[in-house]
């Protein structure tokens, strides 16, 4: 590598801005632009205010597994899924758009974020990896997260066939008891 | 309704339509893609359209944006208020989005 270019670095910063202002962590940053890893830090001081968190990305793909967070990585990896398919929008251009519709999607129908940026960045990578892959609900024919491993013959979505206590959180609770008080 | 006012509500929903649908891809391509639902090519084509060019397809008698519930299911979820509410919208939005663009086009 020669000099590095004013341009491609300009366009990185701009890049990591957005990024840090969606939630991204520093390594998400590290992998997707080439600015070192101390002016990654002090611009995610200066977005932020805070230093970033510290410590390791979550690496398991069972997370995205579980039942709420499915739904969630489902619908994130059908818009991110659809965007490069049918646009010439790729990378990590497409993560953050597929994101910001998906951030769009949840204040739109208030629902509370369960992918945060990271998450979803990490899911997209898993994809690539094919660590995970999508199968067609018998039942109502969407794409969902599944394990490739798993056998899904007759697989059925979480949202057709939902488990018993799904959904049903203290805070689930607590909301219902308010609004039935009001 | 008579014919008249009919054929001109539509030039007008048609008008709104591909109006929006430019400015759309205008702002941004990408996003505009995935929410009218149609490939990149036709989102160049629409974004190049010229105002006269809009006008004549506004006012061509039919209308030049289509329902994008081909089957009964998204349709049925969004109305369905039995279930939970948000999860049914959510269901929903899983189905729409990985609707093939090609179904449209």
């Amino acid at each position: 590598m020669g000099k590095k270019s004013l341009l491609t670095e300009m366009r990185d910063t701009q890049l990591a801005i957005e990024l840090i202002e969606v939630g991204a962590r520093p390594q998400v940053l590290e992998s997707e632009t080439t600015l070192s890893r101390e002016r990654l830090l002090k611009l995610y001081k200066e977005v932020k205010g805070v230093s970033p968190p510290k410590g390791m990305l979550p690496f398991s793909t069972d997370w995205f597994l579980t039942w709420l967070p499915n739904v969630h990585s489902s619908l994130f990896i059908n818009i991110h899924r659809y965007i490069t398919r049918n646009s010439d929008c790729n990378g990590i251009e497409a993560v953050l758009k597929s994101y910001r519709l998906y951030q769009e999607y949840l204040h739109t129908n208030q629902i509370e974020a369960v992918l945060s940026f990271t998450r979803a960045w990490t899911l997209n990578r898993f994809f690539e990896s094919r660590m995970l892959e999508t199968a067609v609900c018998s039942d109502c024919g969407g794409h969902f997260v599944v394990h490739p491993d798993d056998l899904h013959d007759k697989y059925v979505c979480g949202l057709c066939n939902m488990p018993a206590r799904a959904g049903k959180t203290r805070k689930a609770k607590a909301a219902a008891e308010l609004s039935a008080a009001a | 309704m008579k014919m008249d006012e009919m054929l001109d509500e539509m030039r007008d929903v048609n008008l709104n339509y591909l109006m929006l649908a430019q400015s759309m891809i205008q702002h941004d391509k990408a996003t505009a893609v995935f929410r009218l639902g149609i490939t990149q090519d036709v989102a160049e084509l629409v974004e190049a359209l010229t105002p006269a060019q809009i006008l004549k397809l506004a006012s061509s008698g039919m209308m030049v944006s289509r329902l994008r519930f081909d089957g009964g299911a998204v349709l049925n979820m969004l109305t369905n208020y039995t279930k939970d509410r948000s999860l049914a919208q959510s269901h929903a939005a899983i189905l729409m989005a990985a609707q093939q663009a090609e179904a449209f086009a």
